[in-house]
């Protein structure tokens, strides 16, 4: 029998970027909320510190921080007439645990979407017509726009002290910014990052050829930086150890450093660690939440009774908890009926290995994450799509993360994988390769969708997530035709040799593209398309609010997490200012 | 004894005293090119007026102990020539310092830098702190300080304070009391870095102590 604790006013289920934030709002507002994390504490200090957090085996290669798969993997199939399998070890992409989820091994890369990306399908359709659409693409518009989210994109930035060039400040073009970005209000709270020699290269060949070359918008710190909420960061060191790493010098934005010591000290709030949520529970008539189950470290369950759950566990685990629940319907391919599991989608990434010159010394280990320089020219519909026969785009980066020993060793095109001769490649291509990243959109389709799977279950007993996934020819097409872009840069930058490689299907788990798993809870206006209103609140649990990636009807070009910050901003704002004064339906 | 052969024999003790260094600096050294002529610098001073290093540094770059001067033996050329500039430049703020940095002309800084790098000291007896001293110094100094928010010293400064060369100097085997005086130089604006300066406003004076004497008695890193 489970044991029932006392009741509180808020169950906060995943204590990441979205939990931590949330948590903040709602208990500075007088309510006790109970934050329940399945992953272990973790701090700046002790946890991330060097020399222990430079373990490049630990950390890359075994994956130290993601979700432990040997509890609670996900299966996965390309398509439904097949049989998915588990996932027995993370490589395409990487679903952080522990408190600060995915925002403590993040790289920083903090990017707003564009004004179409919100109403996609009307731009879409009014721009191009609906010819444009292969048959089986379902996008939609998310029901919120740009001009409503940008007070809340600054809000997140400056919590996070992002470091940039505004290039449209209100309509304004400024030089040295994106001048392709959608208006911000204000200008950044740091300046951009230092220009990697890479990075600068790319910088002339693409304002040779035209293009609109920029510094990455990044939360990696260019100066120290007090926030907001009265804590101050540090200014990054360019280790090269951002991604799949936790920052020992408090420079890289992550609950740890942003957030999470101002909500730990508020009495309001309760954190319990290493425990699993089971399910949300409901009352008799399926529309009101009552709490959750979860069991800690100790194998106890546990009922927390709650009049407001906020799931905030990574999309995939949020859409995971929806079907577990019961909460909302569950989402049929071939009849497409039902909203949970819905337009699945994920990033449409390409590499442009560009092999230079050997008196050309990029030393690209120093880095931060979020380095580099980039063009916008070709990301979502910054280019005209008319006469392409696809949409959708990717923005074309060149810069380095990291040029850690075991994982960078860029050798050229039919170079030996192993032995002498790969050994001189590597010596001969190290510190000469610079790496484009074309990070593309993902258009949802039809079939690409979540469901819970019939036959693996997790450690709980509970059954595993099912996904089902594979690129859309439109995907496949837009990629083929950026990275001809890309590599035509490349060419530009007197590289020796280039590959052009753009992303071809089927899409594979086995090696790393991208994190950046969205849909399966849309946002929308409609409650026959979209699981939760615009205000990210279910639509048949209105006590439920589902704040991740899982809310966005298909991706953008861009890395997700600024995104997911303003609406982490703007779900507050819904919560404090309305949904607290009268609970019930927002939309 | 007359006035003449005594003259001689003070010079015949100084062209041997001078024979005997040159032997000692490249026997310690085992280095050539630049740093030969940074051991001229070193034991003798700059044609543009910089005092001999060793009058405070020692010919070992252990300087006299005292804590008054830094250790410099084996610390990364590129930093010590990096400090240099700093002096001339007031970029490192220092009365002393920057008369004889402004004595050296870039070359001969580099060739200093070299000397004191790549020389040679004998180990020196480790000293003593309380053991909760030491115990609260190795704490902050390789875990760092939740509370404080500072990260642990050890993050830049390499393994246990054996440096990150080109660039982070080492901090095993430096004095305590230099140590310490270098940070009241960051939080003041003497000394400028990015990094240290919110570090050194971030210790507490108790903590600075222990981490001072921590990095104190531990052996310097092997050169290489």
């Amino acid at each position: 029998m489970p044991q029932k604790l006392n009741e509180v006013d808020v169950v906060v289920i995943g204590v990441g970027f979205a939990g931590s934030i949330l948590a903040k709002e709602l208990a500075a507002s007088g309510l006790k909320v109970v934050g329940i994390e399945r992953g272990s504490d973790r701090h700046t200090v002790p946890n991330f510190q060097a020399p222990a957090i430079h373990d490049e085996l630990k950390y890359s290669v075994r994956k130290g921080m993601m979700q432990d798969v040997t509890r609670e993997a996900m299966t996965f199939r390309n398509h439904s007439r097949e049989v998915a399998l588990p996932i027995r070890q993370w490589e395409a992409f990487l679903p952080g645990t522990g408190l600060g989820g995915c925002g403590v091994h993040w790289n920083g890369q903090t990017w707003r979407y564009q004004i179409a990306d919100f109403i996609y399908k009307t731009h879409i359709e009014q721009r191009y017509g609906k010819k444009i659409l292969d048959p089986d693409l379902r996008i939609q518009d998310w029901g919120v726009t740009y001009q409503e989210l940008e007070p809340y994109y600054d809000r997140f930035e400056y919590l996070l002290g992002a470091c940039g060039k505004a290039g449209n400040l209100n309509g304004k073009i400024e030089p040295g910014g994106n001048p392709l970005e959608a208006p911000r209000a204000r200008e950044y709270p740091n300046p951009p990052a230092k220009e990697q020699y890479a990075g600068a290269l790319f910088r002339k060949a693409a304002l040779e050829m035209g293009y609109h070359p920029f510094l990455q918008p990044s939360a990696n710190m260019t100066r120290p930086y007090t926030n907001p909420e009265g804590l101050t960061l540090n200014p990054c060191v360019y280790c090269g150890f951002c991604e799949r790493y936790g920052c020992e010098h408090y420079a890289k934005a992550s609950p740890q450093t942003v957030i999470l010591p101002v909500l730990m000290k508020n009495p309001n709030f309760e954190l319990r660690m290493e425990s699993q949520v089971l399910r949300i529970n409901l009352d008799s008539t399926g529309k009101k939440a009552t709490g959750v189950n979860y069991m800690d470290a100790q194998g106890r369950e546990f009922e927390q009774p709650a009049s407001l759950v906020l799931l905030t566990a990574f999309g995939l685990n949020d859409v995971r908890m929806l079907l577990l629940s019961g909460i909302g319907k569950p989402y049929d391919p071939v009849t497409e009926q039902g909203v949970v599991g819905r337009n699945y989608a994920y990033q449409t990434q390409s590499y442009v290995p560009t092999f230079l010159s050997e008196d050309i010394h990029l030393n690209s280990y120093m880095a931060a994450g979020a380095s580099g320089t980039v063009i916008d020219d070709f990301s979502v519909d910054n280019f005209d799509h008319s006469s392409l026969g696809f949409v959708g785009g990717c923005y074309i980066l060149c810069g380095s993360t990291n040029a850690r020993p075991i994982e960078f060793h860029p050798t050229p095109p039919g170079t030996p994988r192993w032995g002498s001769k790969w050994k001189e490649a590597v010596r001969r291509h190290y510190n000469h390769t610079a790496v484009f990243n074309l990070s593309g959109t993902s258009t949802a389709t039809r079939w690409n969708y979540l469901d819970l799977d019939p036959t693996y279950r997790d450690a709980w007993g509970l059954p595993l997530l099912r996904i089902t996934f594979d690129f859309p020819d439109n995907d496949l097409r837009m990629s083929r035709y950026v990275t001809h872009k890309a590599s035509e840069i490349a060419q530009r930058m007197g590289a020796k040799i280039i590959v052009d490689q753009p992303r071809t299907g089927p899409f594979t788990t086995t090696t790393y593209q991208s994190t950046h798993n969205t849909g399966g809870a849309l946002m929308g206006s409609d409650p026959a398309t979209s699981a939760v209103n615009r205000y990210c609140q279910s639509w048949d649990v209105p006590n439920v609010f589902v704040v991740g990636a899982c809310n966005y009807p298909q991706n953008s070009s861009y890395n997700p997490t600024g995104t997911l910050g303003a609406l982490i901003y703007w779900t507050a704002d819904a919560l404090k200012t309305r949904y607290l004064k009268r609970p019930g339906p927002l939309a | 004894m007359n006035r003449t052969r005594q003259i001689g024999r003070i010079a015949l003790l100084f062209i041997v005293a001078g024979a005997g260094l040159a032997g000692y600096l490249s026997a310690q050294t085992g280095a050539t090119g630049s740093a030969q002529v940074g051991a001229r610098i070193v034991s003798e001073g700059s044609a543009k007026g910089a005092i001999a290093c060793a009058r405070c540094h020692g010919f070992d770059g252990a300087s006299d102990g005292s804590g008054a001067f830094p250790a410099l033996v084996g610390q990364p050329a590129h930093y010590l020539e990096g400090q240099l500039r700093h002096f001339a430049s007031g970029d490192r703020q220092n009365a002393i310092m920057q008369s004889i940095a402004k004595g050296l002309t870039p070359e001969e800084m580099e060739s200093v830098a070299q000397y004191y790098a790549n020389v040679r000291s004998a180990a020196i007896p480790q000293r003593q702190g309380t053991p909760e001293l030491l115990a609260r110094g190795a704490q902050v100094a390789l875990v760092g300080d939740r509370d404080a928010r500072v990260q642990a010293c050890v993050s830049c400064h390499g393994p246990n304070g054996a440096g990150e060369p080109p660039t982070v100097p080492y901090l095993a085997g430096q004095y305590k009391q230099y140590i310490k005086v270098q940070i009241q130089m960051f939080r003041r604006g003497f000394r400028k870095s990015a990094q240290m300066t919110d570090v050194a406003h971030d210790l507490t004076d108790q903590d600075v102590d222990a981490v001072a004497a921590y990095f104190d008695q531990l052996p310097r890193p092997t050169p290489k």
